[in-house]
């Protein structure tokens, strides 16, 4: 524990004995880490607004014959039993009329004349979300198909596909330019950390000549590294608060409003916690990578 | 007591900028090694505070042989011997006091404990109202005077010093060869490569004389 603190409060006085290149590297790890958080921000709102899009995922099954109140209610509720659905939501005939009547709007005069029955019953399926995906379309349209009461099945197929193709993206995209931001960080924080070592060199020198073991001269280096690293997450956290709460929410809510996305979210607690962790992890890494290639001891 | 074996250290593979070396060197002695630039007087010394490890024999402090230690116990060795170089290796960015305070600081001592020799070491050579000050506000005789501090805060088993007067007036080499001999009288063994006669004829004592990496003579006074 003594050690604990021997260690701590060097890295601290190192840290003020050089007040620059200390900025350096903490600014370092802001900067990398304020570019993390937008992206990351930016694919857990996308994704958030693909959850909003794929709740329109739903089949449509229209009835070949109305059938009765009874029948109906069983019908409904076996299919609510599938495993892959999440309701079931009956339409009668006067009921699918008002929907058209409704969304005609102004052209609602074209329906003048006609029977308020013409339209045919159906039932409208809603999936769980796990199984909003062209798999759980096709299972449960296949086990419809074989029920006779249905005379015709509706599904965006095409869109599915497309849907999917962009959530396949967003992922793969979002690991490969997240590691390589990353990656960017690290390489960038290990040579900001390098040259607070290289102005050091005459003390790790001195610190070895006079008796310093590896772990002796090293341990401080690591947890500057590791404090900086972790003040730079700290602020990195914060400055993009600030840019989220005074820029992002009003603007871009406008813009992804329009697009389905109730309101843009910040980064939720965890993720918070682990840009934090992330800058503390960047800071040792990086100090030491450039520990292990500057200090022959 | 310092045993040195058939030592060798070559940096290129035809040229060996020590050869075959052969010494002892008992415990409290004062020797100086000498010789003309490339001799191989620092690389003696540098093999001897293991910044260099040698291409062939062996070096014994006390017995135990330098050349088959892992950085720990190399380290543990270390905190036995004082080091005087000619460009002092001051840190620029720390006080006198805390200068002074390294090596026992790297050893773990307490605060008190250091506080107290460090004033002592600063005192004894007639520096202790400068604690406060950092090495380059003073002069270069000065810095020599605190780098002999700091090497000796520690009461180290040896002292070696490389070319410690090099680049200091003659006075203050004399202050400096003062300290130098107070030392050994406490019973610290000296190693001082230098290449001043002078200061050879002035203060006479074991002469190691090297050149082009060999022994030529070891005079004793």
């Amino acid at each position: 524990m003594r050690k604990l603190i021997y260690f701590i409060a060097r890295a601290l006085r190192n840290m003020r004995q050089s007040p620059f290149l200390c900025t350096a590297a903490v600014s370092t790890v802001m900067v990398a880490l304020v570019i993390l958080a937008f992206f990351a921000m930016v694919v857990l709102n996308i994704e958030q607004l693909t959850r909003t899009w794929s709740q329109e995922v739903q089949v449509t099954a229209y009835f070949a014959a109305v059938p009765g109140a009874d029948d109906a209610r069983q019908i409904a509720s076996q299919i609510r039993a599938f495993p892959e659905v999440s309701d079931v939501d009956y339409t009668n005939p006067r009921q699918a009329y008002d929907k058209f009547k409704h969304r005609l709007g102004e052209d609602a005069d074209v329906l003048e004349g006609m029977k308020k029955d013409f339209l045919p019953a159906s039932l409208s399926i809603s999936l769980q979300e796990r199984f909003r995906n062209r798999v759980g379309i096709k299972t449960v349209v296949e086990r419809l198909r074989q029920d006779p009461h249905f005379s015709d099945l509706r599904y965006a197929q095409d869109w599915l596909v497309k849907f999917e193709a962009f959530l396949a993206l967003l992922h793969v995209g979002g690991v490969v330019l997240g590691g390589f931001l990353l990656f960017a960080a690290l390489f960038i924080v290990s040579n900001t950390i390098k040259l607070t070592l290289f102005a050091r060199r005459d003390e790790l020198e001195v610190m070895a000549l006079v008796g310093g073991t590896p772990g002796f001269i090293k341990t401080p280096f690591l947890v500057e590294g590791a404090l900086q690293g972790a003040v730079g997450g700290g602020l990195a956290l914060l400055l993009s608060y600030g840019f989220f709460q005074f820029y992002l929410k009003e603007d871009l809510s406008h813009l992804l409003i329009a697009s389905g996305v109730g309101k843009i979210e910040f980064l939720p607690p965890l993720w918070q916690l682990s840009l934090v962790a992330t800058g503390t992890a960047l800071g040792l890494i990086g100090s030491f990578l450039s520990l292990r290639k500057l200090v022959r001891i | 007591m310092i045993q040195i074996y058939n030592l060798t250290k070559s940096y290129q593979k035809d040229a060996s900028a020590l050869k075959d070396l052969t010494l002892r060197i008992p415990k409290g002695d004062f020797v100086y090694i000498t010789g003309p630039s490339g001799a191989g007087k620092s690389t003696l010394l540098k093999l001897l505070y293991a910044a260099e490890k040698p291409t062939r024999g062996q070096i014994l402090i006390d017995g135990k042989n330098l050349t088959r230690m892992n950085t720990k116990k190399i380290a543990m060795v270390r905190r036995r011997l004082g080091i005087v170089f000619q460009d002092f290796k001051l840190i620029n960015t720390r006080s006198i006091f805390e200068n002074v305070a390294f090596p026992l600081e790297v050893q773990g001592k307490k605060r008190y404990e250091v506080s107290s020799k460090v004033y002592q070491a600063l005192k004894h050579v007639g520096l202790e109202h400068k604690l406060k000050k950092y090495p380059l506000e003073l002069s270069g005789g000065e810095q020599q005077r605190i780098a002999i501090a700091r090497a000796l805060v520690i009461d180290p088993q040896i002292l070696i010093a490389d070319e410690p007067t090099g680049n200091l007036d003659p006075e203050v080499t004399l202050e400096i060869m003062d300290l130098f001999k107070s030392a050994n009288a406490r019973g610290t063994t000296i190693l001082l490569a230098t290449h001043d006669r002078e200061m050879i004829r002035c203060f006479p004592r074991r002469t190691l004389s090297l050149d082009h990496g060999q022994l030529v003579e070891d005079r004793m006074f």
